[in-house]
């Protein structure tokens, strides 16, 4: 089948930062640590005797110094405000035990002390940092949330659950605890928000084998936090390629995704702009999956597969040499690191990328992917021009395109006005997530404009109207006055008229008074103009039109059905155009119908039959008498 | 001719250049209807219309219009300078004429009389071409081949349908009339030879891209000539086959199943809306369920059967899908129309600038009506006829010595007639229910307020 591919645009669509962070790369003297959550990495040389360098994608944060080597480093993390630093080392008999050093401007000061955890024989798994001045301890006996002074070099506990873990997986953007219970048959999370921990339900996995570490990744997707599980072949009854099962944590009832990757070997997890990306390791491609799209649950469980089809990501240079991609190891939410090289990257999305190889019928499906990412509307834009320049080819597919982008702002629309009528009440329910809207300007602006001389623009502007027919919006201005000048312009006005005369474009002042312009071109155009400034009830243009029309009865007439005009209107005017009428038709009587007309109203507004000085009515009131005195 | 009232009694044409010498009459003669008739009554009759005719001239520049005779009803149309179409009905004819009026108001109006000359005229222009165009010596045959089937297809008579020549619209809600569009462009753009150039449910029109006054004559071979014919042999064939499900093309008649078939396609000169002038195209028509459409294809198209057969295969499953849609949407408008129409009173109404055409009463070839009686439709058909009574903006009331009320209204190029039979009303109340009908009928358009 023909593939549609975007123009200038390049086949990956992932890549690594531009200019990754350097760092000395890991060495015999040299210890590379990463903390994930503050995605800062530490480069200590010699136990940090020769200085400890903490590099991360924030230069302003980035520092450097030096500290007496006190045994071998197990973890090294600063706080979120980067004014206590937390070191665990691995020293006989103190396994419990956690190190801080005060820092003031991201220099250490003297000010050092240690905390060991409650149970004093347990094992320190690990330690996080949830907030400010807040330090979980992870032991094999249980998690620990402690309050830190650092002024007092003091730590209070908070909080503290027991629990028999193996190991941990942390996920610092929802502040949620994985524990491994069991030997991995028992996935227990822990909340650690509101400077408390909770005990969250556990995940029921009822798999033939205990899940090992690197299998689990707890992430954050599309605002909530989710637990991704690599079912490997021989971990499921029926064999085949690797799954990945994504379960809502803390989610009741919520839907589960099975992400089927089709491959199997190793595999690592990276979250961009809400999409998971899973690199295959052997195969040195990367797959993403969008838990997002439009799907059926079946039991519960959401089947899907990969976007587009795997790729690797888009080679990176380092000093002017490819970079290999086997020395990489890749971190929550999108970091790679290359420890040997020293250098730490972020993972782009390369939105177009999306849209440089797709099958015919999946381009609806990728505007659909592009419109629930950050910086989706220019890829966006940029494959609908190219669909309406060869709309000839892909007609069909404009018009989904145009469903899809029509039918996320008709929800956004819905949800606006619910939110709006519900008040408060509508207010606290979580906000739904709308990155990329199109409006009917911007399809405009963007589109359609830039089309002015294509041979099918008239086939895609209606394809683009009946798109929002479908989803019951209203054509508005913008689209209208480029509908009546396509339309117009390449002799569809057969078209325009049984699109307005079917209510196909809405009735609108503008479009009305476009309509009307047209009439010495098109007579019909402008009967029905009429009709439209009717039901607009703009009966002030409606006598202006008939004036112009050399209808000055006609003209009266509507005056008088509405009596704000009819009182208001300057006589003059209606007698100017009466005597021309009268004049060019043969037919006085026109006149003096409209005269008496006059008359009779100025006799209700002032109770005299003559007109005001201002009213400058003097010469009609004279052809007045000329006629009378005629006849 | 058993029905001698209501039944042509002849119609002919004659050019007088044709045979200008004595003994060539004959020869000036290009069609008779019927053609028992003996050369020599021929003759006389067109003999007579050729001196009447001439003799007008000396009084008006304007070509003579019509002939009453005691017995006989004349009209005259030239549609091609020296090309003469006459129609003649015979008048019930009774000695006491004067005091039986109401009986010779069953004679066929003039301006019903005068259209069928003009669509007789429009249809055979558009399959066969214009008179001038078509050499001397095939005019004869071109013409009896043509009108002789015509003519006897044809039943005139006073009907509400007849005496405006309009165009039926469906009433359509907007997703449909999309679907519709968007069907067409797509149908456009994948089979580029092909035009749609109508689209009519039933018979009413939903899409014309033909410029308007070939439309209704399209529309009138339609719904008048093709389409009763095709109805009629789908219910003698009973259930309706899977063929006719899927659609098939139904001009030319058999179908187009070989490359032969191509051959048997008319052709047909038009003028399509986005066209400067009239060219000839063949002319497809391919129905499904109650759906035809229409398509031109350039006469200097190489045919090709595979595109057919592949326009066969494209539309068919498409067209029903659309058709089966459209007539649930007609079902249930015609549902809410029966608990609304319930008016006493009937209505015509008339847009001459698209030819749309409504009445209260449903007009269907199939089911003439004969709910109003033929001396109101004669006025009807007068003031239509007559646009100065009414002019671009005017209205009148008309009483007839037996209680009906005729209302005629006029405003922005429409019309808009009312009929009222109400023995005790006075013109107030007249007035005031053809307001109230107006507003009700035609919501949203726009009449001149009086």
């Amino acid at each position: 089948m023909a593939k549609f591919c975007l123009k200038d645009s390049d086949k990956y669509y992932l890549s690594l930062s531009d200019q990754p962070k350097r760092f000395d790369a890991d060495s015999p003297v040299t210890n590379v640590f990463f903390d994930d959550t503050n995605g800062e990495v530490f480069t200590v040389r010699s136990g940090g005797v020769t200085g400890v360098t903490v590099n991360g994608m924030d230069e302003s944060k980035s520092t450097s110094f030096r500290m007496e080597d006190k045994g071998p480093i197990i973890s090294i993390k600063f706080s979120p405000d980067h004014k206590i630093l937390a070191i665990q080392r691995n020293i006989e008999g103190q396994n419990a035990t956690v190190e801080f050093v005060n820092f003031k401007d991201l220099v250490p000061t003297n000010v050092e002390y240690s905390h060991t955890c409650k149970w004093k024989n347990s094992k320190i798994l690990g330690f996080v940092w949830p907030r400010v001045n807040e330090i979980a301890f992870i032991t094999d006996h249980g998690v620990e949330l402690l309050q830190v002074w650092p002024e007092k070099k003091l730590l209070k506990t908070m909080k503290a659950t027991s629990f028999s873990g193996a190991w941990f997986s942390w996920c610092s953007q929802s502040n949620i605890i994985l524990l491994a219970g069991n030997n991995g048959a028992l996935l227990q999370p822990f909340s650690l928000n509101n400077s408390t921990i909770n005990k969250l339900q556990k995940l029921e996995v009822e798999w033939s084998r205990p899940i090992v570490e690197r299998d689990v990744f707890v992430l954050r997707l599309c605002g909530a936090p989710w637990c991704a599980l690599f079912r490997h072949a021989h971990a499921s009854t029926t064999g085949g390629p690797t799954e990945v099962w994504l379960i809502p944590i803390s989610g009741g009832g919520a839907t589960q995704h099975v992400l089927k990757t089709g491959l199997v070997g190793r595999f690592a997890v990276s979250v961009i702009d809400q999409l998971l990306v899973i690199h295959h390791q052997s195969s040195q491609t990367s797959q993403i999956f969008d838990i997002m799209e439009e799907s059926k649950p079946e039991n519960n469980i959401v089947i899907h597969i990969p976007v587009v089809q795997g790729i690797s990501m888009k080679p990176a240079i380092v000093d002017d040499q490819p970079c290999p991609m086997c020395n990489w190891v890749v971190f929550q939410p999108d970091y790679i690191i290359d420890a040997r090289l020293g250098c730490l990257w972020r993972v782009n999305l390369i939105l177009s990328g999306l849209a440089h190889s797709v099958p015919k019928d999946e381009i609806s499906k990728i505007v659909a992917v592009l419109l629930r990412r950050k910086d989706g509307k220019d890829t966006i834009y940029r494959i609908l021009n190219q669909l309406v320049s060869e709309a000839g080819t892909y007609l069909v597919e404009l018009t989904k395109a145009f469903d899809e982008i029509n039918s996320v702002y008709r929800k956004w629309a819905d949800l606006e006005v619910a939110r709006n009528t519900a008040g408060q009440a509508g207010l606290s329910r979580a906000p739904v997530h709308f990155p990329v809207l199109v409006s009917q300007a911007d399809v405009c602006a963007h589109v359609l404009q830039a089309h002015a001389d294509d041979e099918r623009l008239v086939q895609v502007v209606t394809a683009y109207l009946a798109s929002l027919s479908r989803h019951d919006m209203v054509v508005q201005h913008p689209v209208a006055e480029l509908c009546v000048r396509t339309l117009v312009t390449r002799g569809a006005g057969g078209r325009l008229r049984s699109l307005v005369r079917r209510g196909c474009l809405g009735d609108a002042r503008p479009l009305a008074c476009q309509l009307l312009s047209l009439g010495h071109i098109d007579p019909a155009a402008a009967q029905i103009a009429l009709d439209m400034m009717w039901r607009l009830k703009a009966y002030g243009e409606v006598v202006e039109v008939l004036l112009s029309w050399n209808e000055p009865i006609s003209a009266v007439g509507v005056a008088k059905q509405t009596g704000g005009i009819w009182l208001n209107i300057p006589p003059r005017k209606l007698l100017s155009a009466a005597k021309h009428y009268a004049e060019d038709k043969n037919e006085p009587t026109a006149f003096m119908a409209v005269y008496h007309a006059l008359v009779a109203r100025n006799e209700r507004l002032r109770g005299s039959p003559n007109f005001l000085k201002g009213d400058q009515c003097d010469v009609y009131v004279e052809y007045y008498k000329q006629l009378t005195s005629e006849s | 001719m058993i029905d001698i009232k209501n039944k042509i009694n002849s119609f002919f044409i004659f050019n007088s250049n044709f045979g200008p010498k004595e003994g060539e009459e004959l020869k000036r003669i290009l069609f008779f209807h019927p053609n028992q008739v003996t050369p020599d009554a021929q003759k006389m009759q067109v003999g007579l219309c050729e001196a009447v005719v001439k003799f007008m001239t000396t009084f008006s520049s304007q070509p003579c219009e019509a002939l009453q005779t005691q017995t006989k009803r004349y009209i005259f149309y030239q549609p091609e300078k020296s090309y003469w179409m006459v129609l003649v009905v015979r008048i019930p004819y009774a000695t006491k004429s004067v005091t039986t009026g109401g009986e010779t108001k069953d004679v066929i109006e003039p301006s019903v009389m005068y259209d069928l000359l003009v669509s007789a005229y429009k249809i055979f222009r558009m399959f066969i071409g214009p008179f001038k165009n078509i050499p001397n010596e095939e005019i004869y045959s071109k013409c009896e081949q043509f009108f002789t089937p015509y003519i006897m297809s044809r039943n005139i008579a006073n009907n509400i349908s007849n005496i405006i020549q309009g165009i039926n619209y469906l009433p359509l809600e907007k997703n449909s009339f999309f679907k519709v569009m968007c069907f067409i462009d797509l149908l456009e753009i994948n089979y580029p030879e092909f035009k749609c150039i109508s689209f009519v449910y039933n018979d009413q029109l939903i899409w014309n891209g033909l410029a308007t006054n070939d439309m209704l004559t399209l529309y009138q071979y339609l719904v008048q000539t093709l389409l009763p014919k095709q109805v009629e042999k789908e219910i003698q064939g009973g259930a309706v086959t899977a063929a006719q499900r899927h659609g098939r093309f139904i001009s030319p008649s058999d179908g187009i199943r070989t490359a032969e078939d191509l051959q048997k396609l008319h052709k047909v000169y038009l003028m399509r809306e986005d066209d400067t002038e009239t060219k000839q195209y063949y002319l497809v028509i391919y129905r499904t369920l109650s759906a035809t459409i229409c398509f031109t294809v350039d006469v200097n198209t190489n045919l090709n059967i595979d595109n057919f057969r592949a326009l066969d295969a494209f539309i068919g499953p498409q067209l029903s899908t659309i058709a089966s849609s459209i007539s649930e949407q007609c079902t249930l408008h015609a549902l809410q129309n029966a608990q609304l129409a319930n008016s006493e009173h009937k209505f015509i109404y008339f847009n001459r600038l698209n030819l749309a055409y409504k009445t209260s009463t449903p007009v269907s070839s199939l089911t003439p009506s004969t709910a109003i009686k033929p001396e109101v439709l004669s006025i009807i058909a007068g003031i239509h006829s007559d646009r100065k009574s009414l002019g671009n903006y005017g209205e009148v009331i008309i009483k007839t010595p037996d209680e009906y009320w005729i209302a005629g209204k006029s405003s922005n190029d429409r019309e808009f007639y009312v009929i009222i039979q109400d023995k005790n009303a006075n013109l107030k109340d007249i007035a005031d229910e053809v307001k109230r009908m107006c507003e009700d009928q035609m919501k949203g358009i726009f009449f001149y307020p009086m």
